[in-house]
């Protein structure tokens, strides 16, 4: 192995993509993709609370619409005076939503109350409507049934699990386990994609040299291996590059996001009065908690390990392939782990500390997408952590010493896509 | 002292003997051709000489030393399969290759420089390759090949694919550099290119050396005794010979080949009494002759190649 060499290959592949028009502008649309995202959410939040459907209450029992106008004053109107009939006229001209008739048999009968509609507002506002009446009619039957203040206390109370995380320090810490499922599921897709775009930049690249013919002039200079190794290590360099460029600008637009999204919600406050539940909800996805050192290093080590995996499979798929689309049938027993790793991530970020969860997670194919989320999601124990990564790093030099034969072999000969009884016998001769 | 000393070389693909316990040597300042039908071995012969592939037994010396990175830094070589980067600009591509080689940058610009003007491309520097036609590409492909100033130049059927012009310019590039004393070494199936050029030859058959030597010399040694007749009339006459072997036959011309004792008298009064005859010499027989003599007709791996 020659360094210079090495090096040499290394810069040609990181310069000659690093300046490629594509890469340039997946690394500027990324983050902006993500500031669209985020704004979209924001106007959700701030076009939700503006809309309002109005429903027509006729009171027959005139005990029930005082209490529905007080959970929502913008929502439910009394037209116990109207008759029926100036209520159809009502919704048909589009005045109101819909209308109910609040008849005495829904208490003492039990009949569900019958929302007459034009049809629009859609699931969310049926729901709300329906809990709203639940609860009404709960509390009128609770009140004719003349029980205790104690007791229609109980009935109101809505328990919820609140959580903290002790650790092994003796610190009790707030926990985000919640937040941290879904930092960890989208690790785990982080890694998944990313291994199978820039492994496909390896493959590519090495087909490229094939296909183009200059195979032969390079290794008129380099060793297959110092070229493998070079061209490994350059898209290598490429990924971090985009990833940390990803990875800061995320931390950015994040640290801006917060505050922007709150002047603009409260700068709207004024046009709706039902803005104390969106400011309730806006923290939930913007202001988030920050996420452990640990876990940005251990992702960065997960993803260097599981790329240099896959990606000497990849260069050997390429080196065996005569033509981008003959890659294909080359690829599915590179492909089958990782898809693998990714369905199973499915169960993993919900129980990641489930027999599956764990032995599946020590597996060296499958660690770089499911030892990253369970590192985020749960404590891993150091043990399990360590044996992935040393599993990890023996079947990488496993992987390596099968590709760099596979390849040596493969960029020389052009005219046929090799089949696996030829890798086998390329393996074996070299 | 030989530039490069090939001996005993073997290199098997599975069960097929692809170079069969091959020697030869190469001179330093001559021009060496590398001969055979297509599927002879040549190109796995060059592509352990350039240290691509690694022998299964045998002894090839560079120079004095066995192959290795070093040795490639001594030799340039052009493949039969040729190309570049095509995204890459033509400077940038050569300043990679040259440094591949083991130039520095510096050493590299000043020397690309020097070529891309000799060639009338100043103005390529800055072109992507894949913007530039084929005639052009294959310029730059000679500058890649020659740019860091090798000891040893190995051309793999240098001409196929080549347009006229660029046929012209590297024949002018080879005969220039051996007169600086460089060694070259090209391999071709088409024999008459080596004719014209070649002062050494090795003709490979089937894995093997059939024949190695001066060409000169390699062609007294065969004699003179072939004929070449051009004639106007009637050809029939020429299926009636005996004892010969005709190459190169067309309606009014013919090489033929004395195999016996014959007498070449006789092939001209035979042609005399049935067409008028142009022109009759006696030569040396063509490397055609040589090879197909050699091996024998029906041991020639690719005839239709080697004879078309």
């Amino acid at each position: 192995m020659n360094w210079r060499q090495i090096f040499l290959v290394l810069k040609r592949e990181y310069i000659t993509r690093v300046r490629s028009k594509g890469f340039i502008w997946a690394t500027i649309l990324v983050p902006l993709g993500f500031v669209a995202f985020i704004g979209v959410m924001v106007f959700i939040q701030i076009w939700e609370s503006d809309v309002t459907f109005e429903i027509g209450v006729k009171d027959e029992t005139g005990q029930i619409s005082q209490s529905l106008i007080e959970i929502n004053p913008n929502r439910y109107l009394d037209y116990s005076d109207l008759s029926t009939d100036s209520l159809r006229v009502l919704v048909q001209t589009n005045e109101i939503t819909g209308y109910i008739i609040f008849s005495e048999d829904i208490i003492s009968e039990q009949r569900n109350p019958e929302l007459i509609y034009s049809g629009s507002g859609g699931m969310e506002f049926l729901m709300s409507v329906e809990s709203d009446f639940r609860q009404i009619i709960r509390e009128e039957k609770l009140r004719r049934a003349d029980v205790s203040d104690d007791i229609k206390q109980i009935f109101d109370e809505r328990v919820s699990l609140d959580t903290r995380r002790l650790t092994r320090d003796g610190l009790e810490e707030d926990d985000d386990t919640i937040f941290l499922s879904f930092v960890g599921f989208l690790l785990g897709i982080i890694i998944f994609i990313s291994i199978f775009s820039y492994g496909g930049y390896v493959t590519r690249g090495v087909i490229e040299e094939k296909t183009n013919r200059i195979i032969e002039v390079i290794a008129s200079s380099v060793k297959p291996i110092e070229l493998l190794t070079g061209k490994m290590a350059g898209v290598g360099a490429l990924a971090m590059t985009q990833l940390g460029i990803w990875i800061i600008a995320f931390m950015g637009l994040s640290a801006l996001a917060g505050p922007i999204a709150l002047s603009l919600m409260e700068s709207s406050s004024d046009m709706s009065g039902n803005m104390a539940a969106a400011e309730a909800e806006l923290p939930a996805f913007l202001d988030l908690p920050s996420l452990p050192p640990s876990l940005i290093v251990y992702f960065v080590i997960f993803f260097i390990l599981g790329y240099l995996l896959y990606s000497s499979l990849f260069a050997a798929i390429g080196s065996a392939a005569d033509s981008e689309t003959d890659t294909q049938q080359l690829m599915m027993p590179v492909a089958l782990p990782i898809f693998l790793a990714y369905f199973i991530m499915f169960h993993t970020w919900r129980s990641p500390d489930s027999v599956l969860s764990v032995v599946s997670s020590m597996i060296p194919f499958f660690s770089p997408i499911l030892m990253v989320t369970r590192i985020a999601i749960t404590e891993v124990p150091f043990w399990q952590i360590s044996i992935a990564l040393i599993l990890m790093m023996i079947t990488f030099a496993g992987t390596m010493w099968i590709s760099s034969k596979i390849y040596k072999v493969g960029i020389l000969s052009y005219g046929s896509t090799a089949s696996y009884k030829d890798l086998l016998k390329w393996i074996k001769q070299s | 002292m030989y530039t490069i000393q090939v001996e005993n070389l073997s290199k098997s693909f599975g069960n097929t003997l692809a170079v069969n316990n091959v020697s030869f040597n190469v001179e330093r300042g001559k021009i060496f051709g590398l001969l055979g039908p297509n599927g002879a071995g040549k190109t796995t012969t060059i592509r352990m000489i350039n240290y691509i592939m690694p022998q299964d037994s045998g002894e090839i010396i560079i120079n004095g030393i066995s192959v290795s990175p070093k040795t490639q830094k001594m030799i340039g070589y052009m493949p039969e399969e040729r190309g570049l980067y095509k995204k890459m600009k033509v400077g940038e591509q050569l300043v990679y290759l040259a440094q591949l080689k083991g130039l520095t940058a510096a050493e590299a610009r000043t020397k690309i420089k020097y070529w891309l003007k000799r060639f009338n491309a100043e103005d390529w520097h800055g072109k992507v390759v894949g913007e530039l036609s084929k005639g052009m590409s294959q310029k730059i492909q000679f500058i890649s090949t020659i740019v860091h100033d090798p000891d040893i130049y190995i051309f793999d059927e240098p001409f196929s694919g080549l347009d006229p012009i660029n046929s012209e310019l590297l024949k002018e590039i080879i005969i220039e550099l051996r007169k600086d004393g460089k060694t070259i070494l090209f391999s071709t199936h088409r024999m008459e290119q080596v004719e014209q050029m070649c002062d050494d030859i090795c003709l490979f058959n089937n894995g093997k050396v059939v024949l190695t030597g001066n060409l000169r010399a390699v062609k007294k040694d065969f004699g003179k005794n072939t004929v070449l007749l051009e004639f106007q009339g009637d050809d029939s006459f020429l299926n009636s010979l005996e004892n010969v072997r005709i190459n190169n036959r067309s309606t009014n011309f013919a090489e033929i080949r004395i195999l016996g004792d014959l007498n070449h008298q006789q092939i001209l009064e035979t042609a005399m009494k049935h067409a008028e005859v142009h022109k009759f010499q006696l030569v040396e027989p063509s490397l055609n002759e040589i090879f197909i003599s050699t091996v024998g007709a029906d041991n020639i791996k690719n005839q239709e190649a080697l004879l078309s």
